[in-house]
C-alpha cells in the first residue's frame, strides 16, 4: 500500500480534528482508524475499495453516496450484516468484514 | 405523543433558517434530522458563497453553517439528530425513528437501539433537501464510481481523498466546485466531461479549474468504466446532438475514481404522503409540492422550503426558510401581520436579488448570447471552460492603465458583488443592479491591497502591473492550494487554458486573516504575458 489517502493539511480546512486512534479488523487484517469517523472513511484511507458483493450476480460494490441513501457500502460489522459503513462510526475493536450477499461467508465461486 | 408549535424536518440551511425565525418569535420548535450532524450539506461547502452581504456572500459555506447553528441555539431551537422522519400525515402528525442513546456498558455493540415516536405540530415545515442523480454506463456500479457529493463528504468532512486520479462527469456548479475541491485535496483531476454542448455552471467556477490545466470535454460522456473489482480506467467518447456516441472518438484515461455530478432530485416523498398537491412537470428538478411564496403547500399548516420545493442554491434555501418561519409564526398568532409583512418583504427582496442574471431559474437551459450590457458571451468559456485571450478584452472589468490595477475576468451576469465593497479606494463598481459586470473606475487609485482578489468567490480578479521594470510585468493571483509557493520560486505562468505560456518567478506571497485562506501569489512574467498568465506552477 502506497501513501494513505488521508489529507494531511487542507488549504482551507487546515488540520482535521479526529478522535483517538483505534484498532479494528477488516477481513481479519489489523487496521487503524479514528474513533468517530465513519467506518467507510477509515477503509477508504487504507485503500479498501470493495465493501460487498451482490447476492445475485456477485458483483462488487463500494462507497457510492456516502450519506446513507444507497446501501452500496453495507458490510458485516461485529457479525451483523447490512450495516451502512458510511453512517456507522468506527469504534475500538470493531470487526469489519466484506459482505457476500447477506453474509460474511464468501461465495463458493468467489476468489478470496 | 409530544406536541410542538412547529416541527421542522431537515436541519440543513433552509430548515435551520426557518427554525430560527419561528423560535425568535416565541414558538416551541423542534428540528429532526436523520444525520448525526446538523447543517445538511453546508459543512461540505468550503468555497466562498456568491451574492451580496445580505446573502452572506464571500463567506465559506461551512462558516455559514456554524453561524446558523449558533443562531439556532441562541433562539432556543431543539435539534434532534439521528432521527429519521418516516411518516407525515395531513393532520400534522409526524412519525420519527430515533436512535436511543446507548446504555452504559453496551460499548462495542454495533446495533443502536431504535424506537419509533409520534409527534404532533401545529405547523410542519418540510426541508428535506435533495439527493444526487445518477446516470448509468457500462461499469457504473464498480467501486470507485461515486456521486460528486460522496467525494465531497469524504474529503471535506472526513479528510480522506476519494482517490488519486479522478474523472468528473457533469459541468454544473456541483461538478465544477467539487473538481476544484478535489484539486485542493491533492487529487489529480484528469478531465471534466459533460454530454451537454455547453458548461452548465458559472463560468468563473469553470475558469478556476481550467487554469490549473484540467481539460474540459463537452459533448462527451462516459462509455465505460473499466476494471474487474474496482475502477482502473475510463473511456469517454463524443456524442452527437442526439446524444449518440460518435464512432472513433473514444479517449481513455487511467483513473481510480469517477465522480458523477448530474443534478439533484428533490426528496419530496413525505409531502406527497401528507396529501400535498404535487407538481410533476419536472421544472423543479423532479416532483415538487405546489407552494406559494411563503412555502405553504395545499395542506393548511404544512410548508416546504429549500431544495425539496425546487432545486436551487443554499443561499436561496436559507432565505426561503426564513420566509416560511416568519409566515408560520404569523399563521399561529405568534406575530402580527404588520410585523410579519415587514420581515417577509425584506427577505423576499433578498431572494429576488439572488434569482437574477443569466443563471436565474427562469433561464434554465436557455443559451444566452449576450450579457445584460450587450457584450457577446465568451463561446470558449462555455465550451472549454476559459475565456480565450482574444475575447477577454471586451469585458468592462478588463482595462489597462499604469501601475498596479485590478483586472476582473467576470464575464457573466451572476448575482454577486463583494468586490465592490472590498475595495477601500472604491476602484470597483457594480452599481445597484447586483448582476452587472464589475467596472474599474477610471480615476481610482489602486493601492495593491489585494482585498478584491480575495473577496471574489469566483477567483476571477487579478492585480496586474503591466510595467514592472524593463520588459517585466507582475500578476497577483488568488491561490487556494498547498503547498503555497514561496518568494523566489521559479516556474511557469499558465494561461487561462492551463497551458504553460511563459517562465514565471514568485516575487511576493501574501496570506492574512482578512483574505480568509485565499493566498495572494504575485508572479513576475515577461511584459507580453501580463494579460495571459493566470496561474503558477513551480518548476
Amino acid at each position: 500500500m502506497d501513501e494513505s489517502l488521508r489529507i494531511k493539511t487542507h488549504p482551507i480546512l487546515g488540520d482535521y480534528t479526529k478522535g483517538k486512534l483505534v484498532h479494528f479488523t477488516y477481513d481479519g487484517r489489523d487496521m487503524t482508524g479514528y474513533e468517530g469517523e465513519p467506518i467507510a472513511a477509515a477503509l477508504k484511507a487504507a485503500g479498501v475499495m470493495v465493501h460487498r458483493y451482490t447476492a445475485k450476480r456477485h458483483t462488487p460494490r463500494g462507497i457510492f453516496c456516502a450519506i446513507g441513501r444507497c446501501t452500496d457500502c453495507v458490510m458485516v460489522v461485529d457479525g451483523e450484516p447490512n450495516v451502512r459503513t458510511c453512517m456507522t462510526m468506527l469504534k475500538e475493536g470493531m470487526k469489519v468484514e466484506t459482505q457476500y450477499g447477506v453474509s460474511s461467508k464468501p461465495f463458493a465461486d468467489e476468489k478470496q | 405523543m409530544k406536541r410542538y408549535d412547529l416541527i421542522i424536518i431537515g436541519a440543513g440551511p433552509s430548515g435551520l433558517s426557518a427554525a430560527i425565525e419561528a423560535a425568535k418569535r416565541g414558538m416551541k420548535v423542534i428540528v429532526f434530522d436523520e444525520n448525526a450532524r446538523p447543517g445538511g450539506q453546508l459543512f461540505k461547502q468550503i468555497h466562498k458563497f456568491f451574492g451580496s452581504k445580505e446573502h452572506k456572500a464571500k463567506i465559506r459555506g461551512f462558516v455559514i453553517g456554524r453561524q446558523l447553528l449558533g443562531e439556532a441555539e441562541k433562539a432556543g431551537v431543539e435539534v434532534r439528530l439521528s432521527a429519521t422522519v418516516i411518516g407525515l400525515y395531513p393532520d400534522k402528525e409526524v412519525v420519527v425513528r430515533e436512535i436511543l442513546e446507548p446504555e452504559e456498558g453496551t460499548a462495542g455493540e454495533t446495533s443502536a437501539k431504535e424506537a419509533v415516536f409520534h409527534y404532533k405540530g401545529d405547523a410542519i415545515i418540510v426541508a428535506t433537501g435533495a439527493s444526487e442523480n445518477m446516470v448509468t454506463f457500462d461499469g457504473w456500479t464498480l467501486p470507485g464510481v461515486m456521486g460528486a457529493g460522496a467525494a465531497q463528504t469524504l474529503m471535506n468532512l472526513h479528510g480522506v481523498r476519494p482517490g488519486r486520479k479522478v474523472l468528473m462527469l457533469g459541468s454544473g456548479n456541483v461538478g465544477l466546485v467539487v473538481s476544484f475541491q478535489l484539486l485542493q485535496a491533492g487529487c489529480e483531476v484528469v478531465a471534466l466531461v459533460d454530454a451537454a454542448p455547453r458548461i452548465g455552471g458559472y463560468g468563473v467556477h469553470a475558469a478556476k479549474v481550467a487554469r490549473t490545466g484540467v481539460p474540459f470535454y463537452l459533448s462527451h460522456t462516459i462509455k465505460k468504466a473499466e476494471g474487474t473489482d474496482h475502477v482502473t480506467g475510463v473511456t469517454i467518447a463524443q456524442v452527437d446532438s442526439r446524444f449518440q456516441f460518435i464512432e472513433g472518438t473514444e479517449k481513455h484515461f487511467d483513473v481510480d475514481t469517477i465522480c458523477v455530478a448530474v443534478g439533484l432530485s428533490p426528496m419530496s416523498q413525505l409531502l406527497k404522503m401528507a396529501g400535498c398537491e404535487m407538481d410533476n412537470s419536472g421544472k423543479g428538478g423532479g416532483q415538487i409540492p405546489v407552494v406559494d411564496e411563503s412555502g405553504a403547500t395545499s395542506v393548511p399548516g404544512i410548508y416546504a422550503v429549500g431544495d425539496v420545493a425546487g432545486i436551487e442554491e443554499a443561499s436561496s434555501a436559507m432565505i426561503e426558510g426564513r420566509m416560511a418561519g416568519i409566515r408560520v409564526a404569523e399563521y399561529l398568532g405568534f406575530d402580527d401581520k404588520a410585523g410579519a409583512d415587514t420581515a417577509f418583504d425584506q427577505n423576499e427582496k433578498a431572494l429576488e436579488g439572488l434569482r437574477q442574471g443569466m443563471f436565474a431559474p427562469g433561464n434554465r437551459g436557455k443559451k444566452i448570447e449576450k450579457t445584460e450590457e450587450g457584450i457577446p458571451v465568451s463561446e470558449n468559456l462555455l465550451t472549454h471552460g476559459f475565456v480565450a485571450d482574444d475575447e477577454i478584452e471586451r469585458y468592462p472589468g478588463v482595462t489597462h492603465k499604469a501601475g498596479v490595477h485590478p483586472v476582473m475576468e467576470c464575464t457573466q451576469n451572476i448575482p454577486c458583488n463583494p468586490c465592490q465593497d472590498a475595495c477601500p479606494k472604491h476602484c470597483i463598481s457594480i452599481g445597484s443592479n447586483i448582476t452587472s459586470l464589475p467596472v474599474v473606475l477610471k480615476d481610482s487609485a489602486c493601492i495593491d491591497c489585494g482585498m478584491c482578489v480575495s473577496s471574489c468567490p469566483g477567483q476571477a480578479i487579478f492585480l496586474v502591473n503591466e510595467d514592472a521594470g524593463p520588459g517585466k510585468a507582475t500578476v497577483t493571483l488568488p491561490y487556494e492550494f498547498l503547498p503555497l509557493p514561496e518568494e523566489g520560486d521559479e516556474g511557469y505562468g499558465l494561461g487561462r487554458d492551463g497551458s504553460r505560456v511563459c517562465d514565471a518567478k514568485v516575487v511576493r506571497v501574501r496570506s492574512s486573516g482578512a483574505f480568509d485562506h485565499t493566498a495572494l501569489v504575485t508572479i513576475e512574467v515577461p511584459a507580453e504575458y501580463a494579460m495571459k498568465a493566470r496561474f503558477f506552477v513551480k518548476a
